[in-house]
C-alpha cells in the first residue's frame, strides 16, 4: 500500500530523515516508534505532502505523494491540534469532514454512534468550540474525525498521548477493528512502547532518521524494545 | 536590565521570523515610505508658518494654525486606526518568572510611545516652532505650546490603544467623533471653533499645558488599567466559554462542491472576533461613495469616481480577501491533508467574494439618486471587482504568509489590527487599475467607453476564469510547504 523509496529530508544540510526502504502492505498496522527528534513526525508529514521530501518518494496506493492530490480521498490523518478547526463544534466538525469525503449527515451520525462509549459524553451535544474543549478530548475528536468516509490508509501521531487510561484501552480496541476486520493499513507513531506492541503487527524503530529495528510484533518485542532504549541489547 | 531582557527578546523575535527574509523587499518599501512621509513633514512644518500667512495674512499665524489643529489631530487619529500596529508580546512564558506585571505593561506601552506615528507629528510641529523662535515669539509660550502638542500626541496614541482594544471604547469615540463632524458639516454646531480657542489659550497661557500633560497621564493610566486587568491567560485562569449557537445552514447545499467550505466561512466570520470586524470595517465601505459623489471637484474627475465606485461594492472582497489563505491558517494542515483539490478552496473563497460583491451591489441601490451615471459606474465597478478583482486579490494571497489568530479580541496582547501596512501595498494595483481601465477610453473616446472598459475587463476575466484559477493554483501549489512551515509558527 504504502512504499518509501530513498526518501530523506534535510534541513540546512542536516539530515533528519534517511529511509532507503520500506513496504507497508495493505491492512497492516503499522507502529513507528522512536525517541524525540527520531523523525516520526517528519515521516508522517512526508506522507502527508506537508513538507517536501529532500529527495526519493513516497508512493501511496502507487500514487506519487508529492506529484499528485489523488491519495487524498483515500488517506486520513490526525497528526495535531493545528488538524482541527477551533470555531467548529465536534458535531459541526464532524460533518464537515463528513461533506469532504462524500458522507451525508446520517452516515457520520452512523459512524460516529459507534464511539459513544469512547467520547465518554464529553464531546457530542456540548455545545462547545473544539477550541474550548481540553486537550485530551479535541484529541478524541480528531481521532474519530481520521475515521469517517472509510479511509484505507489512516495516519495518527501520538493518539495515547494526552488521553486517560479508559479511553486509551478503547482506542486500542479501535486500532485492532479497523486493522484487523476491515482492512484498514493504520500507521500510528507513539512513545508507549507498551501500547504500540499491544495494538502493532509490525513496528519500526527509528533512530536518528534511520530505521534500526523493523520487527514483526510477537511475544518478545516488548523486551526486545524495552532493551533496545535502555541501551542494552537482549543477547 | 529587565528592560534589557525584554528588548533581546524582542530582536529575536523579529530576526527569528519565518517570514522575515521574504518580507525584506516589503520592509525597505515601508522604510521609504516612512522617509517620504518624515521628508514630507518636516518640509511642511517648516513651511506652514509662510502658508498660513499667505492665506490669512490679517490674523497670526500661531492663531490660524491652532484654530485649524484640531484636523490634523482628526487625521492622525483616523490614520492611526488603520496603519498603526499595535505591540505583540508573548507574555505567557512571562507570567511564571518573577518579573512584576506592572514592568511588562510599562515596557509594553513605553514601547508605543516609540512608534514612528507619534514622530510624524513632533517632525511637523518641531520646525513650526524653530521658525516661530526665529521670528522672535516669545520662547516660553512656544515652548509650553510643543509641549502640550507632544502630550496630545502622546494622547492620541494611547487612546488608539484602546480603541483597538476596547470595542465600547471604539463605539463612543467614532460616534462622538461622527456626530461632531456632521454637526460641523451642516452647520448647527461649529466644534471647532471653541477648540480653536481652546488650541490659542495653550498658546497664550502656558501654563495651561497641565491639562494636555494630564491627559496623557490619565489615559496611559487607563491603558494600563486595562492591561492589567487583561494580564491573564484566557485559557488558564478566568476562560469564559461562549455557548454555540448553532444556525442551520443546509440551504447552502445547493451550491454544490464548495458548499462546505462556504458554510465554514460563514461560521469562520460570525464565529470569530477578528473576521467579524473586517466585515464591519467592510460594510463600512459602502458609504464610500457619498465622500466623492457629494463633491462638485469630482464631478470633473471621472478617473477618481470610477476608482470609488470600485471601492463602494468591492470592500469586503479587499479587506476579507487580502487574507486569504491567512484565515485558515490554524488549520491550514487539516486543509493541506484533507481531501480537498486545492482548485476547490480557492473557488470557494472566490464564490464568498462574488457574493459579497452581489450583496453590496444590491445594497448600492439607493446611489441611483446620484444619476444613472454614477450607478453605471458602480454597476461596470462591480463586474471589475467579480471578475478581475478578484482574482488579483485571490493571486496577491498567495504572497501573504502571515498566520492569524482568529479569536483574539479578547487577549490585550495581540494584535487585533484589521488592517496593515503591508496588505495596503499589495493592493496598490487593484486600486491604480480601474483608474486606468476608465480614463485611457475616456479620453481617446467617451466616458461611456470607459465605463465599458471596466465592465469589459470584469466579463473577460469572467470568461477567462478557467484558465486564470489554474494560474491561481499553480501559485499557491508552489508556495505551499512555505505556507505550511509560516502558518505553524504561531505569531
Amino acid at each position: 500500500m504504502i512504499t518509501t523509496s530513498n526518501l530523506s529530508k534535510k534541513y540546512n544540510d542536516i539530515t533528519v530523515l534517511n529511509i532507503e526502504n520500506l513496504d507497508i502492505p495493505k491492512g497492516q498496522s503499522f507502529g513507528l516508534v522512536g525517541n524525540n527528534g527520531a523523525g516520526k513526525t517528519t515521516y508522517f508529514s512526508l506522507l502527508l505532502d506537508l513538507i517536501q521530501p529532500s529527495s526519493g518518494y513516497i508512493k501511496n496506493n502507487n500514487i506519487l505523494v508529492h506529484e499528485s492530490e489523488d491519495w487524498k480521498p483515500f488517506t486520513s490523518s490526525f497528526i495535531d491540534e493545528s488538524f482541527l478547526i477551533g470555531y467548529l463544534t465536534a458535531e459541526e466538525y464532524f460533518y464537515f469532514i463528513g461533506e469532504l469525503r462524500g458522507q451525508n449527515k446520517a452516515d457520520v451520525d452512523a459512524l460516529v454512534a459507534q464511539f459513544s462509549d469512547f467520547f465518554h459524553g464529553e464531546i457530542l451535544n456540548q455545545k462547545k468550540y473544539l477550541r474550548d474543549l481540553s486537550k485530551g478530548n479535541q484529541k478524541k475528536a480528531g481521532i474519530v474525525a481520521a475515521l469517517i468516509g472509510n479511509p484505507e490508509v489512516i495516519i495518527l501521531d501520538e493518539p495515547f498521548a494526552n488521553l486517560d487510561p479508559t479511553t486509551q484501552i478503547r482506542l486500542k480496541a479501535i486500532i485492532k477493528n479497523l486493522a484487523k476486520k476491515q482492512g484498514v493499513t493504520v500507521l500510528i507513531s507513539s512513545h508507549d512502547l507498551l501500547h504500540v506492541t499491544d495494538v502493532c503487527e509490525r513496528i519500526v524503530v527509528l533512530e536518528k532518521g534511520e530505521i534500526v529495528k523493523d520487527l514483526a510484533t510477537s511475544a518478545e518485542t516488548l523486551r526486545e524494545l524495552e532493551a533496545h532504549f535502555a541501551g542494552s541489547e537482549v543477547v | 536590565m529587565k528592560l534589557k531582557h525584554f528588548i533581546n527578546l524582542e530582536w529575536k523575535q523579529f530576526l527569528r521570523a519565518s517570514y522575515f527574509q521574504k518580507g525584506v523587499a516589503i520592509k525597505i518599501l515601508l522604510i521609504l515610505a516612512a522617509l517620504y512621509f518624515t521628508a514630507f513633514a518636516v518640509f511642511a512644518g517648516a513651511f506652514l508658518f509662510s502658508i498660513a500667512k499667505e492665506f490669512l495674512p490679517k490674523v497670526d499665524p500661531i492663531v490660524t494654525i491652532n484654530n485649524f489643529i484640531i484636523y490634523w489631530f482628526l487625521f492622525e487619529m483616523v490614520f492611526r486606526f488603520f496603519m498603526q500596529q499595535l505591540p505583540v508580546m508573548n507574555v505567557k512564558p512571562l507570567m511564571t518568572i518573577p518579573i512584576k506585571r506592572s514592568t511588562i505593561i510599562h515596557y509594553l506601552l513605553g514601547k508605543t510611545s516609540l512608534s514612528f506615528f507619534n514622530f510624524l507629528g513632533v517632525f511637523l510641529f518641531l520646525p513650526f516652532c524653530i521658525v516661530l523662535l526665529v521670528k522672535g515669539y516669545a520662547v516660553i509660550n512656544v515652548l509650553c505650546w510643543f509641549v502640550s502638542i507632544v502630550c496630545i500626541i502622546l494622547s492620541i496614541n494611547y487612546l488608539n490603544f484602546l480603541i483597538n482594544k476596547n470595542n465600547a471604547v471604539f463605539y463612543i469615540i467614532a460616534l462622538a467623533l461622527l456626530s461632531l463632524i456632521g454637526l460641523e458639516y451642516y452647520g448647527v454646531f461649529a466644534i471647532s471653533k471653541p477648540i480653536g480657542i481652546g488650541f490659542n489659550a495653550l498658546y497664550n497661557q502656558p501654563y495651561l499645558m497641565i491639562i494636555p500633560i494630564l491627559l496623557m497621564v490619565l489615559l496611559y493610566y487607563a491603558n494600563f488599567k486595562y492591561i492589567k486587568k487583561g494580564f491573564y491567560l484566557d485559557d488558564a485562569v478566568s476562560k469564559k466559554i461562549k455557548e454555540v449557537n448553532a444556525t442551520d445552514l443546509s440551504w447552502m447545499d445547493r451550491f454544490g462542491s464548495v458548499a462546505p467550505f462556504l458554510k465554514n466561512d460563514i461560521k469562520l466570520i460570525w464565529r470569530n472576533a477578528r473576521p467579524k470586524q473586517v466585515m464591519m470595517m467592510s460594510f463600512l465601505f459602502l458609504f464610500y461613495g457619498l465622500i466623492f459623489y457629494t463633491q462638485e471637484a469630482y464631478r470633473d474627475m471621472p478617473a477618481f469616481l470610477a476608482f470609488a465606485s470600485m471601492f463602494v461594492t468591492g470592500g469586503f472582497l479587499m479587506s476579507f480577501g487580502q487574507l486569504v489563505p491567512s484565515w485558515d491558517s490554524e488549520y491550514y494542515k487539516l486543509l493541506m491533508s484533507q481531501n480537498i483539490p486545492y482548485r476547490q478552496y480557492l473557488e470557494s473563497k472566490w464564490y464568498l467574494m462574488v457574493v459579497a460583491v452581489s450583496i453590496s451591489f444590491v445594497l448600492s441601490v439607493p446611489y441611483i439618486y446620484f444619476g444613472w451615471e454614477i450607478f453605471g459606474m458602480i454597476a461596470a465597478g462591480a463586474l471589475f471587482n467579480i471578475g478581475l478583482n478578484s482574482f488579483i486579490t485571490l493571486f496577491g494571497g498567495a504572497l501573504n504568509r502571515v498566520p492569524i489568530e482568529l479569536n483574539v479580541k479578547a487577549k490585550a496582547f495581540s494584535n487585533t489590527n484589521g488592517f496593515n501596512p503591508t496588505q495596503m501595498l499589495i493592493a496598490m494595483p487593484k486600486i491604480l487599475l480601474p483608474m486606468l481601465l476608465f480614463y485611457i477610453p475616456y479620453k481617446l473616446i467617451n466616458f461611456e467607453a470607459g465605463l465599458i472598459a471596466i465592465a469589459l475587463s470584469g466579463v473577460l476575466g469572467i470568461i477567462f476564469k478557467n484558465y486564470i484559477f489554474s494560474k491561481i493554483e499553480d501559485i499557491y501549489q508552489k508556495g505551499k510547504y512555505k505556507t505550511i512551515a509560516a502558518f505553524a509558527e504561531k505569531n
